[in-house]
């Protein structure tokens, strides 16, 4: 049964009908043999080339398909008081995100639309997102066109989901902040990752949809909170349901935090704070360990909710946040730089015991004044004054009653008696030794440097030569000097403990999940270069501080304080001559053994009558162990210094009257105060820090900055004059 | 019976059993144990049938159903029109009797009823080939039902008829220039027949062959998946079963339309040149009926028989590999659906019968 057998068997058939088109059959056979063997070559060609030739490409293709890797979010860190209240929780949240590369092809703008009319957002805004994801992240990630979704419209888009390819919504994990605005500057929090951010933090395995820390401890411990976020390889069919895992890593939760701050006394310094600062735009207090630097409480006004940031952050909102006079979003405490005024006295008089300048027994007379005569014409004098004739002080009333002009003379010297001075330098010199003009190193992000300033500074930035007068501005913490709350208040510390340059902070030590200390972060510290007696000699001045002089509101009755104040002036002068002035306390307690250390801060108030009865709540309530013991109209009443200026230079004498000294005017003398009481707080002229606070710029910078090149003072306004000092 | 062809037939058996792994294979995420319910068991039953008719077609001479021949072509006919008002829908196209329980494709048995009603026709003029008229009244026969299948809308099958319009008259000695003519014709006017004929459906088959990424998750899905399933088989394939774009479901009718591509990803190159080699090897056998036929008339069955199989086959598995737009044809032997299956074996059953009847004259 072969082919030739039957093609013979054929031709013998062909006699009997010579018609039938053998040939032509065996011929079209032919053909047909060949058609079947050229079909199949052509399609055995289009196999090679997609099996063999572009095997690889598509097989890749294939896994793609099938396989997903998706990522598992770890848990973020916890966070806890000192006693183990928890701070923080985790929750969810919505977002619509879409993988650009699983849009329809062409038909993009429908899918835009539809999601357009789901979420909100135009669909022009979806494109501009969606390309700025293909930019930085490619086609196939997930980016984000809109977070913070409300459940309901989460719901709507996840219904839409089969419709739309490309879209899903995910669901991310967010931040409760329990304590509300208690706490949110030191807490801050958590935001979308920025682009800028992602770039540089795509290595550390940050995904383009991640969260992160934007402020406060959430920013500075975001390493250790993060955790490691896990991922699982799954196998999906068609319909992008998951089939099976295949590979999977567990993620590794962050790691919680104890902090240092002590959440009732937070609660109650902010309460006090609040009640002090009410003529104040912002406002800032902070309550240290003396011994481990330690915050137990860290407070700027005004504050915000964290939570805020945790929920739909609508545009208005947030342009009040940012630009409310108060910049709530700003920690007053540790970002913004304000002039110390005489709070800095008492970093002047411990240069000036450890340089052999002064001695418990350096008397110097203040007759509420002093003049120094121009360098060039004798018959220009300028006057420098006191906030009154304090008459004969010694080095602890120098302090207790804030002289300005005992510390002119420690600072500046006086010529005309022969008293040498520190300089200018040396002042600078131990500012920086005890931390000021540069960061504290809190571990709370955006702190500002402040600035010290000193005559090569002044000569390089403001292009003028350095005068006596900028020293004697220098040595009552006025002039161009700039300091943080927390500057102040770690300078304070040094003097409370003996010397020791603590480092703030307000994370005690890691903890896992079941309450066990992972890690106990350690005190940095350096020491001040001054001897502690003569540290201990400056903490006498600012006990008698309290019990005799200017901070006598800043005492307690519940324990032993040490304090000094400051009135620095601020901003350009009023109709009647005087200026708003800042309010400081910083202080310690007990004056024997210290244990805390305390600084007030008002934007508006005075040194003595305002931040003194704060400090000593604030005391009280940490000593007393419970309610305040002041009601709020309970404080001494001290009266409210009228602003004078201090430094009045004049041209030619007798030419120009310096003003008196407002009396004070008490509303009321309670019968145990001496009737021969005090001014409360002297003050200084304006000052003029150059700006650069890191993220507003600080209230009380003066209109004009100081002029370099100005005509003799006589001739300037009355503001600028306090700044030339001699020619 | 000696001359009964069991190449054939084992060639038809071995094609139906590999169809049937794949089958197994494709079918598996969907009926993970076989029952009776299962569609391997349906396309055995099915095959049984086919077996048990090809061997009553085989049985009656051919010549039979020559004298029939009007009759059957009427029937072609009818069926193929009726089927546009009573038939059942799938996929956007009509082609579908239902009857016993059992759905029927109008068009899988007119091929066959076309094939033989040509065959008696050319056959009774084999001395008037030269002779124009006879050229296009065959012609018409052919297109009559290509155009009511055109309707359905079928492309694919309206071009087989063609195709074995065309093997027919070649075969039965019409003058070459004739053909080169009619193809030159039909060449030139597909573009104004693609006008008037095409529907939106082929203009948007047509698009999606052309890019497929145009709807990678609608009409294009299924082209796109194709492609990477029997791209990723590469020369030996994923193994049977552990085709990824078979079994987790990204490839859409696995089991008819698109089986080729299960075997392109799960059995590979290796496993298209066997399927090549059984077609192969199965139409010779069906070229060779045609030769050894004791008269034009089986000669032009057998003929038509071979191009039916042959264009089916091209067909199909060019789509898969996006060598042309997607039309669905079956895989003949291999695709799951009884009509197609039942038709190739009856198909079989005729070259069977010409064969036997050859021989049985001999002796």
């Amino acid at each position: 049964m072969s082919y030739f057998e039957g093609r013979r068997r054929w031709r013998s058939r062909k006699a009997k009908n010579e018609r039938t088109p053998s040939e032509r059959g065996t011929s079209m056979a032919a053909a047909m043999r060949g058609l079947v063997i050229l079909m199949f070559g052509i399609l055995i060609i289009q196999l090679i080339n997609l099996q063999v030739i572009k095997g690889d490409q598509y097989r890749e293709q294939a896994a793609i398909n099938a396989l997903r890797e998706i990522p598992i979010p770890a848990n973020r860190g916890l966070v806890y008081d000192r006693n183990g209240t928890l701070l923080v929780q985790n929750t969810a949240r919505f977002s619509a995100t879409i993988i650009p590369g699983d849009l329809p092809e062409g038909d993009e703008a429908t899918a835009y639309r539809m999601i357009s009319s789901a979420i909100g957002l135009p669909a022009s805004e979806i494109e501009a997102r969606v390309a700025e994801g293909i930019e930085i992240q490619g086609e196939f990630n997930p980016t984000v066109i809109k977070g913070d979704l409300d459940r309901e419209v989460a719901l709507t888009l996840i219904e839409l989901e089969p419709h739309v390819p490309g879209l899903s919504v995910q669901v991310e994990p967010s931040r409760n902040y329990l304590t509300g605005d208690l706490l949110s500057h030191i807490l801050g929090y958590i935001g979308p990752i920025s682009a800028e951010e992602y770039e540089r933090l795509a290595d550390e395995g940050y995904l383009y949809q991640d969260f992160l820390g934007k402020s406060g401890v959430e920013l500075t411990y975001e390493d250790v909170l993060r955790g490691k976020a896990g991922k699982k390889l799954v196998e999906v069919d068609a319909a992008g349901r998951e089939l099976r895992v295949i590979s999977e890593r567990r993620p590794i939760d962050g790691t919680n935090l104890v902090l240092t701050i002590d959440l009732d006394l937070q609660a109650a310094v902010r309460e006090i704070l609040a009640e002090y600062s009410t003529d104040s735009d912002n406002a800032a207090a902070a309550v240290i360990d003396v011994k481990t630097g330690e915050l137990l409480s860290m407070v700027s006004l005004p504050t915000y909710d964290g939570n805020f940031f945790s929920g739909p952050i609508s545009e208005d909102a947030l342009a009040e946040l940012i630009e409310s006079p108060g910049k709530p979003l700003v920690n007053h405490a540790i970002s913004d730089r304000y002039a110390p005024g005489s709070t800095f006295k008492t970093i002047v008089g411990s240069a000036a015991l450890q340089e052999g300048i002064a001695s418990t027994s350096t008397t110097i007379v203040s007759r509420g004044y002093i003049n120094v005569e121009n360098e060039f014409d004798p018959n220009v004098v300028y006057v420098y004054r006191d906030w009154a004739p304090l008459g004969v002080l010694d080095f602890y009333d120098g302090i207790a009653m804030s002289s300005n002009v005992y510390f002119y003379y420690l600072a500046g010297g006086f010529a005309d008696e022969g008293f040498r001075g520190l300089g200018a330098d040396k002042v600078a010199e131990y500012a920086r030794a005890f931390g000021l003009g540069s960061v504290t190193g809190i571990d709370i992000a955006g702190e500002s440097d402040g600035l010290v300033p000193d005559p090569d500074w002044k000569q390089e930035t403001i292009g003028d030569t350095w005068t006596i007068g900028d020293t004697y501005n220098f040595g009552i913490g006025q002039g161009y000097l700039a300091t943080t709350p927390i500057q102040m208040l770690r300078a304070i510390t040094a003097i409370a403990n003996g010397g020791t340059l603590v480092t703030p902070h307000v994370v005690a030590e890691y903890m896992d999940s079941l309450g066990n200390t992972l890690e106990a972060l350690a005190t940095v510290t350096s020491t001040v270069p001054v001897d502690a007696a003569n540290l201990q000699i400056v903490g006498q001045g600012m006990r008698q501080s309290v019990t005799s002089g200017v901070a006598r509101n800043a005492s307690v009755s519940a324990v032993t304080v040490a304090g000094k104040t400051g009135t620095a002036e601020f901003g350009a002068a009023r109709d009647d001559g005087t200026y708003e002035t800042h309010g400081w306390f910083v202080g310690y307690a007990p004056a024997e053994d210290p244990e805390i250390a305390v600084v007030v801060f008002l934007q508006r108030g005075s040194g003595g009558s305002d931040a003194s009865p704060a400090a000593a709540r604030i005391l009280d309530y940490y000593f007393s162990g419970g309610g305040p013991t002041y009601s709020p109209g309970d404080t001494i009443p001290v009266p409210d210094p009228s602003p004078v200026d201090v430094l009045d230079a004049t041209a030619a004498p007798g030419a120009n009257e310096a003003p008196a000294t407002n009396a004070p005017e008490p509303t009321a003398t309670p019968a145990e105060e001496p009737a021969s009481s005090p001014e409360p707080e002297p003050t200084a002229p304006p000052t003029a820090p150059p700006t650069e606070a890191p993220v507003s710029p600080p209230t009380d910078v003066p209109t004009e900055p100081p002029q370099e090149t100005s005509p003799p003072a006589a001739a300037l306004p009355d503001e600028r004059r306090p700044n030339r000092g001699l020619p | 019976m000696r001359n009964f062809d069991v190449v054939l037939i084992l060639l038809a058996v071995a094609l139906v059993a590999y169809g049937g792994l794949l089958l197994y294979s494709a079918s598996l995420s969907a009926y993970p144990t076989i029952t009776m319910d299962h569609p391997l068991t349906k396309q055995m039953i099915f095959a049984l049938l086919g077996v048990g008719g090809m061997i009553v077609v085989a049985w009656v001479d051919y010549r039979v159903y020559g004298q029939m021949a009007i009759g059957l072509y009427a029937l072609a006919v009818v069926m193929l029109a009726a089927v546009l008002f009573v038939g059942e829908s799938a996929y956007g196209s009509t082609r579908w009797f239902s009857f016993a329980g059992q759905q029927i494709q109008a068009s899988e048995v007119a091929k066959l009823l076309v094939i033989i009603a040509l065959a008696r026709y050319l056959a009774d003029r084999q001395r008037q080939m030269a002779d124009p008229r006879v050229f296009v009244i065959s012609l018409a026969m052919a297109a009559l039902p290509a155009a009511l299948v055109l309707i359905e809308p079928d492309m694919g099958t309206a071009a087989v008829f063609g195709a074995i319009w065309l093997g027919m008259v070649a075969m039965a000695g019409a003058p070459p220039r004739f053909l080169v003519i009619a193809l030159g014709i039909a060449l030139a006017t597909i573009p104004f027949m693609a006008m008037l004929t095409l529907g939106d459906y082929q203009i948007d088959r047509f698009r999606l062959w052309i890019d497929p990424a145009s709807d990678p998750l609608g009409g294009g899905f299924n082209i796109r998946q194709a492609e990477i399933g029997i791209g990723s088989g590469g020369v030996f394939g994923q193994g049977l079963t552990e085709g990824t774009q078979t079994q987790l479901d990204f490839l859409q009718t696995s089991t008819t339309d698109y089986i080729f591509s299960v075997l392109g990803e799960e059995l590979g190159l290796i496993g298209a040149l066997v399927l090549f080699a059984l077609f192969t090897a199965l139409l010779f056998r069906g070229i060779r009926a045609a030769t050894l036929s004791q008269d034009q008339f089986g000669s032009l069955i057998a003929t038509g028989v071979v191009i039916m199989i042959l264009f089916q086959v091209f067909i199909n598995v060019a789509v898969n590999i996006r060598l042309v737009p997607v039309t669905g044809i079956p895989l003949p032997f291999i695709s799951q659906g009884g009509s197609s299956l039942v038709m190739m074996f009856l198909s079989l059953g005729l070259l069977e019968g010409i064969l036997i009847r050859h021989k049985r004259l001999e002796f």
